[in-house]
């Protein structure tokens, strides 16, 4: 296998394909391409640790995230509020049915999925149980990053905020807290991730 | 300038990164079993007709209404342009500008940017590369923004609703919006922007094509 110890050794952009010789980083580094600038890969401070510890707290906080209500309005003695579920329920009510899904999707489904991949995958290699099974998880975990959109939805609660402070009297309620907790550990989960060493070893343990 | 992975005969891998030597131009990662290819394969097609697609969803998104607002039971019902012209009204300018960025400026602008980027892969083009990778990055980060004013309808139907007093309701626009948002994103993905800097060598270096030669004489990785 004389060309595969090249191939071992060297890494091509993902952005350029410029061939680069693949450099060894200390904890905390990051590996930039020589032609164009983009970022090749780093390596994490205490990866697998980190990970497991804002999965367990992203996926506790799921909850309260999705079950309280987020604001609620007052207007003449009436009140009502809304929690992250109850703006699904509304959408399949009143029949928009592919917008219920969307917002299913974008903000609960694979936001959760991401966080049980993410732990999955780290507890697995933490406890020295590396399986072929991990391979598809973590492809999976790659392909949900860009659908992953729980910001986007607390920005949306924002602007709404701001809209309904006209209109009514606006209360704030748990959920926006919880909301806020959980948009911190689902971006704080691809922050600590090292995807570049967990693909070192998941290729290590499944060659034997 | 030629030291490219597509003419040493070598892959990368999109999931994993791993660099991969290639036997042919469709394989199997030899790390994490992806299938995939060195260039992604009619990346300019696909990548056209999703933001067509976009392109076309982007009209109804604008001529039907987002929401109607029943105020003591009377609808009112407004486009995204018609909320915008009622928050100025209003004088409630910094909403009007956050909505209009949002669900307007930043559509169309991806759209756009979308088709710059499928000309620069194809023709000789004014910008240099740097800004040809920044537009990339610009146009994938946007992607999940322009999601926002469906959820900015999603609570405002949800949490107003005080019966006959005030209540919102979701309207058919809102669906060809939603459409449109995830038509631009498959566009963005399908886009491959290593075809930048292949056309790039092409105009700027004289070489003619990268032709690839998958003559490695190794084993398969996962022969047999």
């Amino acid at each position: 296998m004389r060309n595969n110890s090249v191939v071992n050794h060297m890494i091509a952009c993902n952005q350029c394909d410029s061939l680069l010789p693949k450099p060894i980083l200390s904890e905390g580094q990051n590996a930039l391409c020589g032609c164009c600038g983009a970022m090749l890969f780093s390596k994490k401070k205490d990866a697998i640790n980190r990970t497991i510890a804002v999965a367990i707290a992203g996926l506790v906080l799921f909850f309260p995230a999705t079950l309280l209500p987020i604001i609620g309005i007052s207007a003449a003695g009436l009140y009502n509020d809304a929690s992250l579920l109850d703006c699904i329920t509304i959408l399949i009510n009143s029949k928009n049915y592919i917008i219920a899904f969307a917002v299913f999707m974008f903000t609960i489904a694979i936001p959760s999925v991401r966080l049980i991949t993410a732990l999955y995958i780290s507890s697995c290699i933490k406890f020295n149980r590396v399986k072929p099974s991990l391979l598809v998880f973590f492809r999976s975990y790659h392909l949900l990053d860009t659908w992953t959109m729980v910001h986007v939805f607390f920005m949306g609660v924002i602007v709404s905020m701001y809209k309904l402070s006209s209109l009514a009297d606006m209360t704030i309620d748990g959920g926006l807290l919880s909301l806020v907790l959980l948009l911190v550990c689902s971006t704080l989960v691809s922050v600590t991730m090292d995807e570049h060493s967990i693909w070192d070893e998941l290729e290590k343990s499944l060659e034997q | 300038m030629s030291n490219k992975a597509l003419a040493a005969g070598l892959g990368n891998c999109p999931q994993c990164h791993k660099l991969n030597v290639m036997h042919a131009e469709k394989q199997a990662c030899s790390r994490c079993l992806t299938v995939f290819s060195t260039r992604k394969p009619k990346s300019l097609e696909y990548t056209l007709a999703w933001t067509i697609a976009a392109l076309v969803m982007f009209i109804p998104a604008n001529l039907y209404p987002m929401m109607v607002f029943y105020t003591l039971g009377k609808p009112d019902a407004s486009t995204i342009l018609e909320g915008i012209a009622i928050f100025i009204q209003m004088g409630m300018l910094p909403v009007a500008i956050i909505i209009f960025i949002a669900s307007f400026v930043v559509p169309l602008s991806k759209i756009m940017g979308l088709f710059t980027l499928m000309y620069n892969a194809k023709r000789k083009t004014k910008l240099t590369l740097k800004q040809q990778g920044k537009l990339y990055h610009v146009v994938e980060f946007l992607g999940p923004w322009s999601m926002l004013d469906v959820f900015v309808v999603t609570v405002m139907a949800a949490v107003v609703n005080l019966g006959f007093l005030t209540s919102v309701e979701v309207a058919s626009g809102i669906t060809y919006f939603t459409l449109m948002v995830v038509f631009t994103i498959f566009a963005a993905e399908s886009f491959d922007p290593r075809l930048l800097w292949d056309n790039h060598q092409k105009h700027n270096h004289r070489i003619t094509e990268t032709n690839p030669k998958y003559n490695n004489k190794d084993e398969l990785p996962h022969g047999k």
